[in-house]
């Protein structure tokens, strides 16, 4: 039992898209543009050149923000949405009916329809994938070249993800909603 | 119940009326059958739904067809539970009406969901009681077989005890199941325009409104503006109450655009201005859906019978874009609001325009009510009993 969260040193991301090409071919999503697990927002440098605002230009990597209190399983008919012993939420396939009610209700835009099995999918954290074959990363975290995604348990104090969420200050997304993040922004 | 040939079934006079509404209906169910066949083909590739507006126009047609479902019904209960004289000619053909359109609001929605049955299965077997979709499908379930009880003892074993027991239960059942349509956008969090009391409410609103139009629309269509006296009593009644209805739901769109304008917060207040600024809105909402047919019954002093029916029918047009921009608006902020593709335009407000195949199913639901409510004119005495 764990209650997985990630840290996202964002200022560190460079857009290389690396996360999102190693979490497709992981976990086998599809190509097209509605279709992705996880994404990297691009904020461009503000101002009229020469005046340009350098530490304007950002890049926020996002994905499922796996939130504690989410909406799309409150909001799920059928429980297809749930949370698994790890804290993560998970999509059952078996009993999705595609309502999209929970790509409506999700805040982050996280969620789309996967064609292979004609249900909604989302980030797992790579739970039936790496984290199944007794890895200890997701695959976004582990192709990153400037270490943006730090993966682990938010409940050992000796985690890394613990020590720096206790040592840096870090913001979470639409925090205002109530929906409680596991996502953590680092400042 | 009546006794008919097949034969006597297609046989209706052939007025130009009569003809022109029979071409529109086949045209009609041609289009829905062939979307079907579409659909079944490529399946949910031949919607224009995306990623970030995953409902369209199938959605907002069942919308508009349980809206006019429960409407029907909130107005015939007005007659035969509530006991107001006038109105209980209309019980049995506002109860047909409620059913078919029900039915209707069923059949386009089944090509939505992307696995009805397994719906079904799951429903019961684990069902989501935070969600407002699992208590509004399965009070809908409830709500139909309440009204096909009460509608066989109107007409086929007429039992007015009973039909006043199951009219009861179908009215509550009705507006528990609608008011949690309301609340399927009210609940959500995500999109400030739409969470909060006010869809909850504002649906049984235009469900009564809608259910006053269609009562015009099926008297005006049957009675061809020569009405008997008892009909014409029930509209000089009907007038007042759509009147005051019509009233309130302008107050409640004033006060919505109002609160949502004043001290600009941030998502809710752009959205709401582009919105309200909308043609959709400005024309299809306001003017056909509440202007017109308010004016009519202000200036006439609520006396007003013929031009109501012509107005009901704008009315009726006015109440699909409320449909329309309900679902549409909900949806219309972007939730990334960052670029996340390099070379891609910044998101700005999300586009939507229903594609051939839901046009063809969506509208092809509104043949297939009017073919279903000829035939139940053909199988039912849906007059009033003579006693």
């Amino acid at each position: 039992m764990a209650r997985y969260g990630m840290a996202l040193d964002y200022k560190n991301c460079i857009n290389c898209k690396a996360c999102e090409v190693a979490c497709k071919e992981e976990n086998g999503v599809w190509l097209g543009a509605d279709k992705y697990r996880i994404w990297v927002g691009v904020k461009e440098i503000e101002g009229e050149y020469p005046l340009l605002s350098i530490a304007s230009s950002t890049f926020y990597p996002g994905q499922c923000m796996q939130c504690e209190n989410a909406p799309c399983q409150d909001v799920c008919p059928t429980n297809a949405t749930y949370y698994d012993e790890n804290g993560v939420v998970r999509v059952d396939a078996d009993k999705c009916i595609l309502c999209t009610y929970c790509i409506n209700a999700c805040p982050y835009d996280a969620r789309y329809i996967d064609e292979r099995t004609l249900t909604v999918d989302k980030c797992t954290f790579c739970s039936d994938t790496r984290l199944a074959r007794g890895l200890t990363t997701t695959a976004c975290q582990n192709t990153c070249p400037t270490k943006v995604r730090t993966f682990g348990d938010l409940d050992d104090p000796n985690s890394e993800i613990s020590q720096l969420l206790m040592n840096r200050e870090y913001k979470q997304m639409k925090s205002n909603l109530g929906t409680k993040p596991k996502l953590f922004y680092l400042l | 119940m009546n006794n008919i040939s097949v034969k006597n079934l297609f046989d209706f006079k052939k007025t130009p009326l009569n003809l022109l509404l029979a071409f529109v209906t086949l045209v009609l169910l041609g289009a829905f059958i062939g979307g079907i066949i579409n659909f079944f083909v490529h399946g949910h590739e031949s919607y224009n739904v995306t990623r970030q507006h995953p409902w369209g126009l199938l959605i907002i047609m069942y919308i508009f067809f349980v809206v006019s479902s429960t409407g029907l019904c909130i107005i015939s209960s007005i007659g035969h539970v509530f006991g107001i004289e006038e109105f209980k000619i209309i019980g049995k053909r506002a109860i047909a009406g409620a059913i078919i359109t029900l039915v209707a609001g069923f059949a386009v929605i089944a090509f939505e969901i992307g696995h009805p049955i397994r719906m079904v299965i799951y429903n019961v077997l684990t069902p989501g009681f935070t969600s407002a979709i699992w208590w509004m499908g399965t009070l809908y379930g409830i709500y139909l077989f309440f009204i096909l009880l009460e509608f066989f003892f109107l007409t086929i074993k007429v039992d007015h005890k009973w039909s006043k027991i199951f009219g009861t239960a179908g009215l509550l059942a009705g507006l528990s199941a609608h008011s949690n349509l309301g609340a399927v956008f009210g609940f959500m969090i995500a999109r400030p325009t739409a969470n909060g009391v006010f869809y909850p409410v504002y649906f049984i609103i235009t469900a009564m409104i809608t259910g006053c139009y269609l009562i015009y629309l099926m008297y005006g269509f049957k009675y061809r503006n020569n009405y008997p006296p008892e009909v014409k009593a029930m509209f000089l009644k009907l007038n007042k109450i759509l009147g005051m209805l019509i009233a309130i739901l302008i107050f409640f769109e004033g006060w919505k655009i109002i609160t949502a304008l004043y001290g600009a917060m941030p998502e809710k207040s752009a959205t709401i201005l582009k919105t309200a600024t909308s043609p959709e809105f400005m024309y299809g909402e306001v003017l056909l859906g509440m202007l017109i047919p308010f004016i009519v019954i202000l200036f006439s002093n609520a006396k007003a019978i013929k031009p109501m029916v012509y107005a009901s029918f704008l009315g009726m047009i006015g109440i699909f874009f409320m449909r329309y921009d309900l679902v549409h608006d909900t949806l219309i902020y972007p939730m990334q609001k960052l670029k996340i593709t390099e070379y891609q335009l910044a998101p700005t407000w999300i586009e939507y325009f229903p594609s051939p195949t839901e046009f063809a199913i969506g509208f092809g639901g509104i043949g297939l009510a009017i073919f279903l409510y000829y035939l139940s004119e053909k199988l039912f005495d849906l007059d009033p009993d003579k006693n």
